[in-house]
C-alpha cells in the first residue's frame, strides 16, 4: 500500500498566558491510501488536536508531516489553505454549515476557493455529491430547515465535493440519534468502499469497529494501533 | 452584593482590554463634549435670564417694517407711550460710543443715552451718588454722566472724590453724578450713561432718529394680548405718517423679546435648534458607534451570557450585568466631558472677552453652570440607554438554546446585517459631506487669509462717519465737513496723509467704441468716491495726478482708473485725457481719466474672482456722500493716535457720532483673518473628529460582524479559504457601503459646488472641486478599508481550529 500521510514525532503544545499544555507528543503515524481509520480515546486525550493537525487546521509545534510525499509541516497558511481546499474533506460533529447559505451554496464552498473551475463543472459536482447523499431535493433549503441527520449529510457532501485525498471526520455521529448516525456511518462505509481514505474520531466502539484500523490515544500519545476485521454492513441510507 | 460582583467583573473586563476602553472612552468624551459645549454655549448666549433683579420680565422692544428690523422713532414712542395700556416702565435709550479725552490722549468707551426711568427699570441702585433724573434731560441742563465701576477703577483710579470730578466726554466737560455697581453694563455693553435730551425726544415724525426701547408687561402671561394692542397702535401711528412724509409703505409692528434673545434679532430658537441638532447628531453617531463596540463585546461573550441564563439568571439580572461595562465607561466619559467642557467654556470666555473687550454684552459669561450639569446628566443617561442598555437587552434576549447547542453557525441575522450596512453607509455619507464641506471652507479661509488686497494699511488709522441727513442735507455741507476734517487731520505733525473712501458699488461701464447687445452685457467696474491721496492706503499713482479739491462740482468730471482697466481697454496706450461713461446715482456720467493707479481688490467682492472688476476712483468733491471711511497714515507707531482724529472731528462737528470708532485699519482685517483661521481650524477639527468617529464606528461595526462570523471564518478556512479570500469577503461587503455612501455624498457635493461656483463667480477653478472630491474619496476609502481590514485581519490570524472552537 502507498503511504498517503506520514507523521514523524509530531507534538503540539498550547500556550495560554504562562501555562503550557501539551496536547499531543511524539506521534508517529502512517496512513495509507484507501484506509479507513478510527481514532478513539478518552476525552481530552488529543484526538481532535491530532485531527486538526492532519487536516492542516493547525500546525505542529515540532515534528514532520508529509502528505502525499510533500512536507506540509512548514507550509505557509495560504499553502495549507490550498491543500485543504483541494485534498482534504472535513466532517464535523457540529456540522458547521453556514446558516445564511443554502445547502447547495454550503456544498459548493470548497470549490469556490479553488481557481479555474468552470461554473458548470461546479454545479455538476455539487449536484452529484448531493445526489450521492440523497439531499439534492433539498438543495435550496437553508440549514435551519433541515434535521440534524440531513445537515450532517450535507456536511458529508461538502467534504466530498472536492474529491479529497482524505476525509477527516470528527465524531460525525456525536450529535445524531442512532438512526441518523447509522445512515452517516453507512455513507462513510460506502465512500470507503469506493476508495476514499477516511480518518474518523469517535468515542463509540461500534463505530470504531467499522474501520480497517483502530488507533487509540491516551494523554496525547498513540497507545494502540490495531487492524480490524471489518464487519460489513449492508449500505443503506436512512432518510430522516 | 451581586451588583458589586458585576461591577468588579465589568471593571476587570475594561482593564483587560485597555485599547478598547481607551477608544470607547475617546469617542464618548468627544461626542458628549461637542454636544454639551454647543448646548451650554448657546443656552448661556440666548436663554439665560438677564443677571439683574427681575431680569426675566425685562423686555427689549424693537420694531419691524415689512419683516425688516427697525426701531421706534421718538415721535412713535411718545404717541405709543401716551396711548398704550399694557406696558409699565416703557422707556427708550440709545447706544453710543463716547470719547473720553485726557489731554492729548483719550479712549473710546461704549455707553448709552438713557431716560430717567432706565435705572429704575434695571432694578439697580448706584454704588455711589445718584442716577439720571428728569431735570438732567432738560435742554440746557448741566452735562452729567453715570459711570461704571470699571471706568471708576481704571480711568479715575477709584477716587473717593469721584462725585466731585469731571470727565471730558466727546469734548464736553461732564460732571460725574454716580457710579454703578461692579459688573453692571445694562443694556448691554455700556460703561457710561448720559441723559437723553428732551430735544432728542421731541422730534417730528420724519426726523430720522431711532431709539431702542424697553418695558415690562403689566399683566404677566399676557404677552400676546399686549403685542396685539401695541401693534395696532403703532401701525396706526405709522400709517398716518407714511403718506405725510413719504415713508416706506408697509406694516410696522413690534417685537417683545428678552434682552438676551433680542441679541439674535429673535432668530435664536432657529440657531439653537439647528446647532444643537448637529451636535446631537454627532452624539447619536458616537452612541451608535460605542453601542456597536459594546455589542461586539457582548456577542463575544454570548456563550457566557447563555450559560448564565441557563444557570438561572433572570433577564433583568443579565441586562444589568451586561450594562455595567457601558455604565462605567459612559459615566467616566460624562465626568471627563464635564471637566473638558468646563475648561473649554472658561477659555472660550477668556478668548472672546479678550477679542472684544468692550463689545460683549455683560450677560455673556460662559462657564460650567447648573443647566450644563443637568444637561450632562441627561446626555449621559441617554448615552447609557443607547449604547449600553440596547446592546445588553439584545444580548440578554438571545435564544439560549441555539447558543448553547452546537448547530449551524454563521453570519448575523439578515435584519442586523441590513442595519449594520445602513449605519456604515450613513456614516460614510455624513463624514464625506463633512470632509468635503470642511475642505471647501478651509480653502476659502486659506484664500482669505493669504489674500493680497492690493492696499497697504501699515501705520494707517481709520474711522467711519455717516453724516445725519437732517443735519447735512446739501452736498456742499457734506463736502465742506469732510474737507474740514481732512485738513484738520493733515495739519497734525504726526499725520503723513489722509484720504476718504466710499465704495459706491458696481456700475455698468460704457465705452464709445464698443457695442453691447444689452445693458446686461456691459462690463462692470467698482466705483469708489474719494477725497485726498489714495497713496495713504497704498493705492499708488502710476501715471497722471491725484484727485484734488479743485476737481469739484462744476468742473469737468474726472476719474482715476486702475492699472487693470487701463490695460484691458487701452493696451499700450496712454489713457490720460481719454473718457468713458459710468452710471453713478442713476445718471450716466462721462468721466475723463486723470490718472492710473495700482490695482486693488475690493473686499466686498471677496467671493468673486480676483480682479474680476476694475476700479475707478471718482472725486468726492463732485459726487458727495454722507458716508465716508476716513484713513490717515501716521509717522511712526500708532500709539495714542486715535485722539488726533477725535480732536479733528470735534473741531469739525462736536456733536457728531462715529459710525465706527477709530482704530488701526489693520485691526478689522486681522480680526477677520483670526476668525477665518478659527473657522478653518474648527472645521478641520470637526472633520477630523467625524473621521475618527467614522473610523471607530466602522471598526466597531466590522468587529461586531467579524465577531459574529468568527466561526464561519473557521468553517470557510477549513474548507480551503485563504486569508486573502476571507479579507476580500469582508472588504467586498464594506466596498458596497462605501460606494453608496460616497456616491450620495458626491452627488450632494456636486450640487453644492455648482451653486457655490455660481455664487462666488468661479472663485475656484472647476478642477479644484474634482481634486477635492478625489482626495476625499481616496482618503475616506483608505480609512474605511483600514477600519474593515483591522478586525478582519485579527480574526483571520486565528488558526482555523481555534476559529472552529470559537464560542
Amino acid at each position: 500500500m502507498t503511504a498517503l500521510l506520514t507523521l514523524n514525532n509530531i507534538s503540539k503544545k498550547f500556550f495560554t498566558e504562562e501555562i503550557e499544555t501539551k496536547a499531543i507528543s511524539g506521534i508517529n503515524l502512517i496512513i495509507n491510501k484507501g484506509e479507513y481509520i478510527s481514532l478513539s480515546g478518552q476525552s481530552g486525550c488529543g484526538k481532535s488536536t491530532l485531527l486538526s493537525l492532519l487536516g492542516l487546521l493547525d500546525s505542529p509545534t515540532s515534528g514532520e508531516y508529509h502528505l502525499n510525499g510533500t512536507d506540509v509541516s512548514l507550509m505557509t497558511r495560504d499553502q495549507r489553505a490550498k491543500i485543504r481546499s483541494e485534498q482534504i474533506g472535513f466532517i464535523f460533529q457540529s456540522f458547521n454549515l453556514i446558516s445564511d447559505l443554502t445547502v447547495f451554496e454550503n456544498v459548493m464552498l470548497p470549490l469556490t476557493y479553488q481557481t479555474g473551475i468552470d461554473k458548470k463543472v461546479i454545479e455538476e459536482k455539487v449536484s452529484s455529491v448531493l445526489e450521492k447523499v440523497e439531499m439534492l431535493h433539498r438543495k435550496n433549503h437553508f440549514p435551519s430547515q433541515l434535521s440534524g441527520g440531513q445537515q450532517q449529510r450535507v456536511a458529508v457532501a461538502r467534504a466530498l465535493v472536492n474529491d479529497p485525498t482524505i476525509i477527516l471526520a470528527d465524531e460525525p455521529t456525536g450529535n445524531l440519534d442512532s438512526k441518523n448516525a447509522e445512515a452517516v456511518l453507512a455513507l462513510l462505509d460506502k465512500l470507503h468502499q469506493e476508495g476514499a481514505t477516511i480518518c474518523m474520531v469517535t468515542h463509540d466502539p461500534a463505530s470504531a469497529k467499522r474501520a480497517d484500523r483502530c488507533l487509540e490515544m491516551f494523554d496525547g500519545r498513540l497507545i494502540s494501533d490495531q487492524q480490524n476485521i471489518r464487519v460489513n454492513k449492508p449500505i443503506e441510507l436512512v432518510a430522516s | 452584593m451581586p451588583i458589586i460582583i458585576d461591577i468588579k467583573y465589568a471593571i476587570r473586563l475594561l482593564f483587560k482590554s485597555p485599547k478598547f476602553t481607551a477608544m470607547t472612552l475617546m469617542v464618548l468624551v468627544g461626542g458628549l463634549s461637542i454636544s454639551l459645549f454647543t448646548f451650554s454655549f448657546l443656552y448661556s448666549t440666548l436663554y439665560k435670564d438677564l443677571p439683574l433683579p427681575e431680569g426675566d420680565t425685562a423686555l427689549s422692544i424693537s420694531a419691524m417694517i415689512n419683516g425688516d428690523y427697525s426701531l421706534l422713532t421718538p415721535y412713535e414712542f411718545a404717541h405709543l407711550k401716551s396711548e398704550q395700556t399694557v406696558l409699565e416702565e416703557f422707556g427708550v435709550y440709545d447706544d453710543k460710543n463716547y470719547r473720553l479725552s485726557f489731554g492729548d490722549a483719550g479712549k473710546n468707551i461704549p455707553g448709552s443715552n438713557v431716560d430717567e426711568g432706565f435705572f429704575r427699570f434695571s432694578r439697580t441702585s448706584p454704588l455711589l451718588g445718584r442716577t439720571i433724573v428728569k431735570e438732567d434731560m432738560q435742554v440746557g441742563a448741566t452735562a452729567v454722566a453715570v459711570i461704571s465701576f470699571q471706568v471708576w477703577q481704571n480711568e479715575l483710579a477709584a477716587s473717593e472724590e469721584v462725585l466731585n470730578e469731571t470727565l471730558v466726554v466727546n469734548d464736553v466737560v461732564t460732571e460725574i453724578i454716580g457710579v454703578m455697581p461692579e459688573g453692571y453694563r445694562f443694556p448691554g455693553t455700556a460703561k457710561i450713561w448720559l441723559p437723553l435730551s428732551d430735544d432728542d425726544l421731541n422730534l417730528a415724525a420724519d426726523a430720522g432718529n431711532y431709539f431702542y426701547s424697553y418695558g415690562r408687561i403689566k399683566a404677566a402671561g399676557e404677552h400676546a394680548q399686549a403685542l396685539l394692542e401695541l401693534n395696532s397702535l403703532l401701525d396706526n401711528i405709522y400709517q398716518q405718517n407714511v403718506a405725510l412724509y413719504d415713508l416706506e409703505k408697509g406694516k410696522k409692528s413690534l417685537q417683545l423679546l428678552t434682552f438676551p434673545f433680542a441679541q439674535t434679532g429673535g432668530e435664536g430658537t432657529i440657531i439653537f435648534a439647528f446647532l444643537n441638532a448637529i451636535a446631537w447628531m454627532i452624539l447619536l453617531l458616537a452612541c451608535i458607534n460605542v453601542g456597536n463596540l459594546l455589542l461586539a463585546r457582548s456577542i463575544e461573550r454570548q456563550k457566557e451570557t447563555a450559560i448564565r441564563a441557563a444557570l438561572g439568571a433572570t433577564n433583568k439580572r443579565l441586562i444589568s450585568q451586561l450594562m455595567w461595562e457601558g455604565i462605567i465607561i459612559t459615566t467616566l466619559g460624562g465626568v471627563l466631558s464635564v471637566l473638558l467642557v468646563g475648561a473649554a467654556l472658561h477659555y472660550t470666555n477668556i478668548i472672546l472677552h479678550s477679542w472684544m473687550p468692550d463689545g460683549m454684552v455683560f450677560w455673556w459669561q460662559w462657564g460650567m453652570d447648573r443647566e450644563t450639569i443637568v444637561m450632562a446628566i441627561i446626555f449621559t443617561l441617554a448615552t447609557i440607554f443607547l449604547s449600553s442598555f440596547l446592546p445588553a437587552w439584545r444580548s440578554a434576549n438571545q435564544d439560549i438554546n441555539s447558543t448553547l447547542r452546537d448547530g449551524t453557525r454563521g453570519a448575523q441575522s439578515k435584519k442586523a446585517g441590513r442595519l449594520s450596512r445602513f449605519l456604515v453607509t450613513t456614516q460614510v455619507f455624513l463624514v464625506a459631506i463633512l470632509m468635503l464641506i470642511g475642505a471647501m471652507s478651509a480653502f476659502i479661509s486659506l484664500k482669505f487669509i493669504n489674500l493680497d488686497l492690493g492696499d497697504d494699511y501699515t501705520n494707517v488709522m481709520t474711522a467711519r462717519i455717516n453724516l445725519p441727513v437732517g443735519k447735512y442735507p446739501e452736498p456742499e455741507q457734506k463736502i465742506a465737513f469732510y474737507q474740514n476734517l481732512l485738513e484738520e487731520l493733515k495739519s497734525h505733525p504726526k499725520v503723513v496723509d489722509v484720504v476718504t473712501n466710499n465704495w459706491m458699488g458696481e456700475s455698468e461701464l460704457t465705452m464709445d467704441n464698443m457695442d453691447y447687445p444689452s445693458d446686461y452685457e456691459k462690463p462692470k467696474v467698482d466705483v469708489i468716491g474719494t477725497m485726498g491721496k489714495t497713496s495713504t492706503i497704498g493705492v499708488n499713482l502710476l501715471e497722471g495726478r491725484y484727485i484734488s479739491h479743485l476737481d469739484k462740482e462744476g468742473s469737468r468730471k474726472i476719474a482715476m482708473i486702475s492699472q487693470s482697466m487701463a490695460k484691458r481697454y487701452w493696451p499700450g496706450e496712454s489713457v490720460l485725457g481719454k473718457y468713458f461713461k459710468v452710471e453713478i446715482n442713476g445718471e450716466n456720467e462721462k468721466l475723463f481719466i486723470i490718472a492710473v493707479v495700482t490695482d486693488r481688490l475690493n473686499p466686498r467682492t471677496i467671493l468673486g474672482k480676483i480682479d474680476s472688476a476694475d476700479e475707478i476712483y471718482i472725486s468726492g468733491f463732485q459726487f458727495s456722500n454722507n458716508f465716508q471711511a476716513v484713513y490717515y497714515r501716521i509717522h511712526g507707531d500708532l500709539a495714542q493716535t486715535e485722539e488726533i482724529f477725535y480732536q479733528a472731528l470735534f473741531k469739525a462737528d462736536r456733536n457728531l457720532d462715529l459710525f465706527y470708532p477709530v482704530q488701526p485699519a489693520m485691526k478689522n482685517r486681522s480680526l477677520m483673518r483670526d476668525v477665518m483661521s478659527l473657522v478653518s481650524n474648527l472645521t478641520f477639527s470637526t472633520g477630523f473628529f467625524a473621521l475618527l468617529l467614522a473610523l471607530v464606528g466602522i471598526y466597531g461595526l466590522t468587529a461586531n460582524s467579524v465577531a459574529q462570523r468568527t466561526h464561519e471564518i473557521g468553517i470557510r478556512r477549513a474548507v480551503g479559504a485563504t486569508d486573502k479570500n476571507i479579507v476580500q469577503m469582508f472588504l467586498k461587503q464594506g466596498r458596497a457601503q462605501l460606494i453608496r455612501g460616497l456616491g450620495l455624498a458626491l452627488v450632494l457635493f456636486a450640487l453644492l459646488a455648482f451653486a457655490f461656483n455660481k455664487f462666488s463667480e468661479s472663485m475656484f477653478p472647476v478642477y479644484l472641486y474634482a481634486v477635492l472630491a478625489l482626495t476625499v474619496v481616496v482618503g475616506l476609502s483608505c480609512v474605511v478599508m483600514l477600519a474593515i481590514y483591522a478586525p478582519t485581519r485579527r480574526a483571520v490570524k486565528m488558526e482555523p481550529s481555534s476559529a472552529l472552537r470559537y464560542e
